[in-house]
């Protein structure tokens, strides 16, 4: 398997990115994850880092190295991190639960399948035509839907979602695929950050221009730009398809083939949430301390 | 940065039973002194005192933190505890050691044993200025980086990664030890929230993906940092940055320039190491050491009349482009 992948984030001008985004792949499979923390309730960068522990985990454990069946796995592993992040909650003692969307893809066999709950989006492109994107499960959009041709009024607000992960209600989830995939397919997964400054027209022709390594900082860019000082967070992964006997790569893409079974690589990154979440008052620095001093007599022991 | 640096404690000030010396370095993270205890042993002392973030007037004990900066300043204090943890469980020869933490000044202090010696990247500066054909010897920069690998697979089987080796970061002692340093930057907490410390990297020895944020890290990062201090010690200057050698690649060029000089296994484990693709790299310090350490008779090709002048054209056309932009004022990649 071989494709060009290119992922990035960035703050704007909030005070926090609450986005998380990576991918894992192994030899016969790839996931592409990106969650955008919910403001509105607490600590949603906490449940898009769990949303993304939880299903990559999940991932590293069926794909052996092939997932058996894609869009199982998909539901089971979103509906892992729902229940991942109340847990969280209740073991918190929070009085309202963080709360995040999710996004994510599966690739594999050259069929690509894909799930998201709230209105992080996934695009796909083949030569310039938006061949499908995800609907947000925003009131703005499932009313554009429902009435396709009326416009509706501006001040309908794109920000309220009637579904999301964390929240006590079930999420609604949409599956989609299996869609064969073909040489130079590019396939876009964004938070609202990106699509709400571009439009889908923009979006699918500059992401055709250039190789993803190029066109993904430059939509983020603009994105950014056209937002202002204001912009929420913008967080883009992107990856452009190559077909297993298609010409080489110029563009220094991830071969899967070189890795064997039962290898591993992720890009999502643990352990945020032991380590980073309480603050650090006088009592956690003495205990610090106290520990480091207790594993420092330890090592001594066994070195004399 | 107009920052006026935070002033370091002044020889004889005592701190948590220590008597300070004097200061040997400062850093991004705080200060390092050279101290001694009641008998008479000499410690260095490393205090957390973030220049970004803190400042202290001179003579004074106690830093001043804005209440604004206040936040980021206990997370950096997570990351220094973060690097006290993980020396704390290591004990390698090759591994500086933290004997003692202790909070004090409304600070925390770290103290490791003291190295008496000079720094690797010293060496080269001295090697290098001999203007001999080599900077060091084969021999040497095999058992020398030979040692620094043990030590690096013990700090990677604790699941920590060093990620800023360097030259400046290994350090030769005076009975001819050699020592990894400074692990301030191994953690990448502080970069969190993006605006003030990025996560630090040395150009021309950090790996291309040190410089793009969430992705991913490994083993392989430390030993891109490992070829690119082999590299140092073989050129005598650290190689081109990582950023400069996705536009253009000279390394394999100036690498070729040394066949005949080093082994062509030397070379050859240099390139592999310092491999742009993280996979392609040696992926973990084991299969590295293997490598490295394999006996049997070295091969050395010298350049052949042809590759010579091939390499001289390379080095004249790339001048006159380089001429020919200024002159014309362009650029071949817009950028």
């Amino acid at each position: 398997m071989k494709f060009s992948v290119f992922q990035v984030s960035r703050k704007g001008g909030r005070d926090a990115n609450e986005d998380r985004m990576g991918y894992c792949y192994t030899r016969e499979s790839v996931i592409f994850l990106l969650a955008d923390g919910m403001g509105g309730h607490p600590q949603g960068e906490v449940a898009a880092q769990l949303a993304l522990q939880v299903i990559s985990a999940m991932f590293q454990k069926e794909a052996q190295p092939e997932l058996p069946d894609v869009g199982a796995f998909l539901t089971s592993a979103v509906m892992a991190a729902h229940r991942q992040i109340l847990r969280y909650s209740i073991e918190k003692d929070m009085l309202d639960s963080p709360r995040t969307t999710i996004v994510a893809a599966v690739v594999q066999g050259g069929l690509v399948s894909w799930i998201h709950c709230g209105d992080s989006r996934l695009y796909l492109v083949r030569q310039e035509e938006l061949l499908a994107r995800t609907r947000d499960h925003s009131f703005l959009e499932q009313q554009m839907a429902a009435a396709a041709g009326l416009s509706f009024p501006e001040r309908v607000n794109r920000n309220i979602l009637f579904t999301c992960l964390g929240s006590p209600a079930r999420p609604v989830l949409d599956l989609t695929g299996p869609v064969a995939l073909q040489q130079g397919d590019r396939l876009m997964l964004c938070s609202d950050g990106l699509w709400g400054s571009l439009s889908d027209a923009d979006i699918a022709y500059q992401l055709s221009q250039k190789p993803v390594s190029e066109s993904v900082p430059d939509l983020v860019e603009s994105a950014l730009r056209k937002a202002g000082d204001g912009s929420d967070n913008v967080t883009v992964i992107a990856m452009e398809w190559e077909t297993p006997d298609g010409f080489e790569s110029t563009q220094g893409g991830i071969s899967t083939n070189s890795i064997n079974d039962g290898v591993f690589a992720s890009t999502v990154q643990s352990g945020w949430l032991d380590s980073s979440l309480e603050d650090l008052d006088d009592d956690a620095i003495e205990r610090s301390i106290a520990e480091i001093n207790e594993a420092i007599r330890r090592s001594a022991l066994k070195k004399a | 940065m107009s920052k006026v640096k935070p002033s370091a404690l002044p020889p004889d000030t005592m701190i948590g039973g220590y008597r300070v010396i004097r200061k040997v370095a400062a850093g991004g993270f705080g200060v390092v002194y050279l101290a001694a205890d009641q008998s008479g042993q000499q410690y260095a002392i490393k205090e957390y005192l973030p220049a970004s973030l803190a400042s202290r007037a001179p003579g004074a004990l106690l830093p001043q933190v804005a209440p604004e900066k206040l936040s980021l300043y206990r997370l950096g204090l997570k990351s220094f505890f973060e690097e006290g943890r993980a020396l704390a469980q290591i004990s390698h020869p090759s591994v500086v050691t933290v004997m003692n933490f202790f909070r004090e000044n409304e600070t925390v202090y770290m103290v490791m044993n003291y190295l008496e010696g000079a720094s690797l990247q010293d060496f080269i500066i001295t090697a290098r200025d001999l203007k001999q054909s080599k900077v060091f010897r084969e021999s040497t920069i095999r058992s020398l980086f030979d040692e620094i690998l043990r030590g690096l697979r013990i700090v990677h089987q604790h699941k920590m990664l060093h990620l800023d080796i360097k030259p400046a970061n290994i350090f030769i002692t005076d009975d001819n030890k050699s020592v990894l340093i400074d692990f301030g930057a191994a953690r990448e907490v502080l970069s969190k929230e993006g605006n003030f410390v990025r996560p630090m990297y040395t150009p021309g020895f950090a790996a291309p993906e040190m410089y793009r944020r969430d992705a991913s890290m490994g083993p392989w990062t430390d030993i891109y940092a490992i070829g690119a201090c082999i590299y140092a010690c073989m050129q005598g200057y650290p190689p081109n940055e990582a950023p400069q050698r996705l536009e253009k690649d000279r390394i394999a060029t100036a690498l070729s320039r040394l066949r005949g000089v080093y082994s062509d296994n030397l070379i050859e484990v240099v390139e592999w190491c310092m491999s742009l693709d993280p996979l392609s790299r040696p992926q973990s310090v084991f299969a590295l050491q293997k490598e490295l350490t394999r006996e049997g008779e070295r091969r050395y090709t010298k350049l052949t009349v042809a590759e010579k002048v091939r390499l001289q054209l390379d080095t004249m056309v790339s001048d006159t482009k380089k001429s020919v932009q200024k002159v014309t004022g362009m650029s071949v990649k817009a950028k």
